[in-house]
């Protein structure tokens, strides 16, 4: 999921300044299931946003709302109304879910509550690691499904580097070396000799050479407007 | 009586304490029950705050006691949740307080009442004097 985490308080308390009533929107993807933007952390946001401006004299009227996702255009179609109730939207969707309404609905002011952080599991309750950095060209089937990208802190694709102790990282000893672990699950699986091959260079261009990536099923796209007016 | 409002949200099982009990306590008290304080959210203690509760008292059973076993567990993880909040808009921590009461008893909850009183008091008491610093 994408993992995300709301932005310090008064952070977002200077985007809404001069506003006296706005709208916050969530979404139950992956920012609920990550606890940063589903319908609690909306419900908690507005109503320490109305304290505080109720503290500083200056009381703000806010509107909770939460979308099933704001990465589809259908989803996002309540805008429409609210917006015309509120003078500005915090969005505690992930970053794309922002950029989704705001190029959608241009003229409306939407400003994001949260921080999009990284492509995460969530091993335990209240914990979660990046495991994936979208390259667009996965390696981990020769690396025993560990993501050396991601989960390195050098992002090395040959190897631990000189600084890996008793299969530790040595940026942050509190986190395994992901090299030092692919060996050994290679090892455990009768397959090191994966480790032996000589790696073609590591095609970069689908991690984001020439801007936005886009990926386009035409098979899908049968009802889109544009495709049946051709 | 006093205008100083103090919210208590506490488990059905920590106490049975009345009106009458919390007479001698010089503030406006609301008590709102849940049936376990594991379900005390962080936005109920927001919620108090914004229906006009300058502190918040929260209470639950020991540890060790609880009915549902962790419900004053999370209740105290909720607690340090939302005084971070109150710390990230200028408000003092302190005004919520969290208590773990031997159950049913109305002794240890009246008396944590007052000390969530007097905390509030001090943290009054305080604003006023940097007001005229």
């Amino acid at each position: 999921m994408i993992v995300a985490e709301r932005k310090p308080i008064p952070e977002i308390l200077k985007m809404i300044e001069p506003f006296e009533k706005i709208a916050i929107i969530g979404c139950r993807g992956c920012v609920a299931i990550c606890s940063a933007g589903g319908d609690r952390e909306v419900e908690i946001l507005a109503s320490a946003l109305r304290l505080a401006r109720k503290e500083a004299g200056r009381p703000i009227e806010i509107l909770e709302e939460t979308f099933i996702r704001q990465c589809d255009p259908e989803y996002l179609k309540p805008i429409e109304e609210i917006s015309k109730k509120v003078e500005a939207i915090v969005s505690l969707a992930c970053g794309v879910g922002v950029n989704m309404a705001s190029d959608l609905y241009p003229e409306v002011k939407i400003y994001p509550g949260v921080n999009t952080s990284f492509y995460g599991a969530n091993p335990a309750l209240g914990e979660w690691q990046e495991k994936c950095r979208g390259c667009g060209d996965c390696i981990i089937h020769l690396t025993g499904g560990l993501c050396p990208i991601a989960r390195c802190a050098k992002n090395l694709l040959n190897g631990p580097c000189g600084g890996s102790q008793n299969g530790r990282c040595e940026i942050r000893p509190d986190v395994p070396c992901v090299w030092h672990q692919i060996y050994e699950r290679l090892k455990a699986r009768g397959e090191v000799e994966r480790l032996y091959e000589i790696w073609p260079a590591k095609n970069w261009i689908p991690a984001g050479h020439g801007g936005p990536r886009e990926r386009i099923r035409e098979d899908l796209q049968v009802n889109n407007a544009k495709q049946s007016q051709g | 009586m006093s205008e100083t409002k103090i919210a208590i949200l506490c488990c059905h099982y920590t106490n049975e304490a009345t009106t009458e009990d919390l007479a001698g306590i010089p503030a406006k008290v609301e008590i709102k029950r849940f049936p376990c304080s594991g379900r005390i959210e962080v936005v109920d203690i927001l919620r108090a705050m914004e229906e006009g509760a300058e502190a918040v008292m929260v209470a639950g059973c020991e540890m060790g006691t609880c009915h549902n076993k962790l419900g004053s567990l999370r209740a105290s993880k909720r607690v340090k949740v939302a005084q971070e909040i109150l710390q990230e808009i200028g408000l003092e921590p302190e005004r919520i307080k969290m208590f773990f009461i031997p159950r049913l008893d109305t002794g240890a909850f009246v008396r944590a009442c007052k000390q969530t009183l007097e905390a509030l008091l001090e943290i009054l008491e305080k604003r006023t004097q940097e007001r005229h610093a």
